[in-house]
């Protein structure tokens, strides 16, 4: 059952959910914006768990506007309610928000959008649960690593690395983490033959910067993308360069619906699929926790899921 | 004084006063950069940038070079080929980074095909299981249409309304924008039909580009409608008193700019077998920045489809020079900006010393 109604008729759904379980609790999950794939899966997720655990939950659309996210938790404050599940809206700017909660003493889980500084979730019975971004770019390039061993190329694997816009962290973030797994004594084999080249998450232009490099004939063996769609436009540009992709390990991060397509055709050979409904699970499991006056750890951490050709297909409708 | 002055007036042909044409310039400049990279290349690299130093010993030329060279700017060189001419009548187009986000996700709605590349089935049809499989003409004809729609508004509120091209070409970028992002709240369009993909399958955007440019080139050099365009950006009210109907001929030329922009997006959506929301972000930039480098003149009533072209392959080449040189893509940018200024300084002097002379 859909719970989700507007802020208007809060008063009357607060008050109105009935403890059925006795560690039932009524919840709150404000997203920042309903209209997005990734949160609708996300406010699934929690919404599920929290149906399956005897919680009620209600949801709550911010439309992307900060000022409302505030004026919808302070409602929910006034109101009364158990503990509160935040997508924040500006995640650097959740303070009147932390400030209310703790003054009131409500607990609050802050879900997939970090809050900055993250230090203000001290003092409070607050907690923040996400995936890291750490483990995307480290899974990713650690299994590519994996493969090419296993294809007996680890006496020296060259190959080229596509960054995403580098004014976005997940960029900066991922590329690091594959520089480190490049660096690691297993990995070390692999070589990047050009500088590594910001292709902007964008398709297109991944698939003019693979077309360029290509033109140099340098011989390669991988090809590493901070997202899927880089590492289509680079498997379209070797694709149209008539090169086999059984030749290259090709990686990407997302599991978009394209990229798990293209994995199935035997063209993608690594991606790395963020659990939105887990994290929503995850959200709820913590704040029940933090109900219940249990220690929770400031920073609760769902893993990022690697997607290989040996597990796809319990992947395959996962965005769906 | 000698006799030949008798009958001309006093006019006397002097080759040192003939006017250079500037395209012959920029195509100087072309040689020059390419030149600089082969050196630069043979010093730093151990490589030619031009020639073939593999061992397949069949060709002269590194052709994937060649080919990439101009596949790379060949969309948005579609662009500048509409932007060029609203140039020179003294307009401005900013909306055609955007009308090719819009016409990407609209074209590609109606190009989705029940399964994909893959063999995978297509589940959740943009518009439904009705309008899969289409035939290639719809897709290709509801774009340009969206194109034409979108440079007609252009121009109807630039000449009607008389709003200067900065803001009303402003508002349709951002409009276009919206819409694009509007069509599938963001959600990429891919399924895209075999024959679609073939629009922009390997060579075929250089060949779209190289027959537009001289399409192009034939109406801005050879019609009334060329002569005009060049008229208007001179100098409007001249053309207006000689009878020139500055207004209708507004319209044509953004409704001929956005045309061209929906043919980069269909030619776009193609290549990368996907329609995305974001497509085309920023090409009105990239497109006036080519028309620039080509010797069209901000000011209007100066500029050619040739000297765009050569301005596209001036682009091209420094993308693949920086990449063959292995430099990092941030000298890329910095390299642009510097020719784009260096392109107009030159231009300006090369105006003034001809002024000086005559």
């Amino acid at each position: 059952m859909k719970k989700t109604i507007l802020a208007a008729s809060l008063t009357a759904a607060v008050t109105g959910g009935v403890a059925q379980v006795s560690n039932a609790a009524d919840l709150a999950f404000a997203a920042y914006l309903f209209d997005d794939k990734f949160t609708t899966i996300l406010r699934n997720g929690a919404e599920a768990y929290a149906e399956a655990n005897g919680h009620t939950m209600i949801q709550l659309d911010a439309n992307n506007d900060q000022g409302r996210q505030i004026d919808q938790i302070n409602n929910l404050i006034a109101n009364g309610i158990d503990a509160v599940i935040i997508q924040a809206v500006d995640s650097t700017a959740v303070q009147p928000m932390t400030q209310a909660l703790k003054d009131a003493g409500i607990p609050a889980v802050f879900v997939n959008r970090k809050p900055v500084p993250i230090e203000q979730l001290d003092g409070g019975p607050f907690a923040y649960v996400a995936s890291n971004e750490i483990e995307s770019g480290t899974l990713q390039t650690f299994a590519m690593c994996n493969q090419l061993r296993a294809e007996g190329k680890s006496d020296g694997a060259r190959g080229y690395l596509l960054m995403g816009q580098l004014t976005n962290e997940a960029a900066i973030q991922r590329t690091a983490d594959a520089e480190q797994v490049m660096g690691l004594d297993m990995c070390n084999f692999m070589e990047l033959v050009a500088p590594k080249t910001t292709g902007e998450w964008q398709r297109t232009k991944a698939q003019d910067i693979m077309t360029n490099w290509l033109s140099t004939g340098d011989p390669f063996d991988f090809v590493i993308a901070n997202n899927d769609e880089m590492a289509l436009g680079a498997i379209q540009a070797m694709k149209a360069a008539g090169i086999s992709m059984d030749s290259v390990v090709v990686g990407g991060v997302d599991a978009t619906d394209d990229a798990l397509a293209a994995m199935k055709g035997g063209d993608l050979d690594v991606t790395v699929f963020q659990n939105a409904a887990a994290q929503g699970a995850g959200a709820v499991d913590t704040a029940a926790k933090l109900i219940a006056g249990e220690k929770v750890s400031r920073e609760v951490y769902i893993p990022f899921e690697l997607v290989s050709m040996d597990n796809i297909d319990q992947y395959l409708d996962r965005n769906k | 004084m000698s006799a030949s002055q008798h009958g001309l007036g006093g006019l006397k042909y002097d080759p040192k006063k003939r006017h250079r044409p500037p395209e012959l310039n920029v195509f100087f400049a072309l040689i020059l950069i390419v030149g600089a990279f082969e050196v630069l290349g043979r010093l730093f690299v151990g490589d030619s940038f031009l020639f073939n130093t593999r061992d397949r010993v069949d060709t002269l030329f590194n052709e994937p070079r060649l080919k990439i060279i101009v596949l790379q700017v060949a969309i948005i060189g579609i662009i500048a080929l509409g932007v060029t001419q609203v140039i020179i009548s003294g307009g401005i187009d900013l909306s055609s980074g955007s009308i090719v986000g819009a016409v990407a996700m609209i074209a590609t709605a109606f190009a989705q095909a029940s399964v994909n590349q893959y063999g995978m089935d297509n589940l959740k049809p943009i518009l439904g299981e009705a309008y899969l499989n289409l035939p290639l003409i719809v897709p290709i004809v509801v774009g340009l249409f969206a194109g034409l729609v979108a440079g007609v508004v252009n121009g109807a509120l630039i000449a009607y309304a008389k709003i200067p091209p900065f803001i009303a070409t402003l508002g349709m970028m951002l409009f276009a924008r919206g819409v694009a992002n509007w069509t599938t709240k963001g959600v990429p369009i891919s399924y895209l039909q075999e024959s679609y993909a073939e629009i922009g399958a390997g060579m075929n955007p250089v060949f779209i580009f190289i027959a537009l440019a001289v399409l192009m080139h034939f109406l801005l050099r050879y019609t009334k409608y060329g002569k005009h365009t060049y008229a208007i950006g001179s100098n409007e009210q001249a053309a207006r008193m000689s009878g020139i109907e500055v207004e209708r001929l507004k319209v044509l030329i953004y409704a001929i700019a956005g045309i061209l922009s929906a043919v980069a997006a269909i030619v776009m959506s193609s290549k990368a077998l996907t329609g995305q929301s974001g497509m085309g972000l920023m090409y009105e930039l990239d497109a006036i920045a080519m028309a620039v480098i080509g010797g069209v003149s901000l000011a209007g009533g100066r500029g050619s489809i040739l000297g765009t072209c050569i301005g596209a392959l001036i682009y091209g080449v420094i993308i693949s020079g920086f990449t063959f040189l292995k430099l990092d893509a941030f000298y890329q940018e910095m390299a642009k900006g510097a020719i784009i200024v260096g392109a107009v300084v030159l231009d300006q002097w090369r105006a003034r010393k001809q002024a000086a002379k005559s």
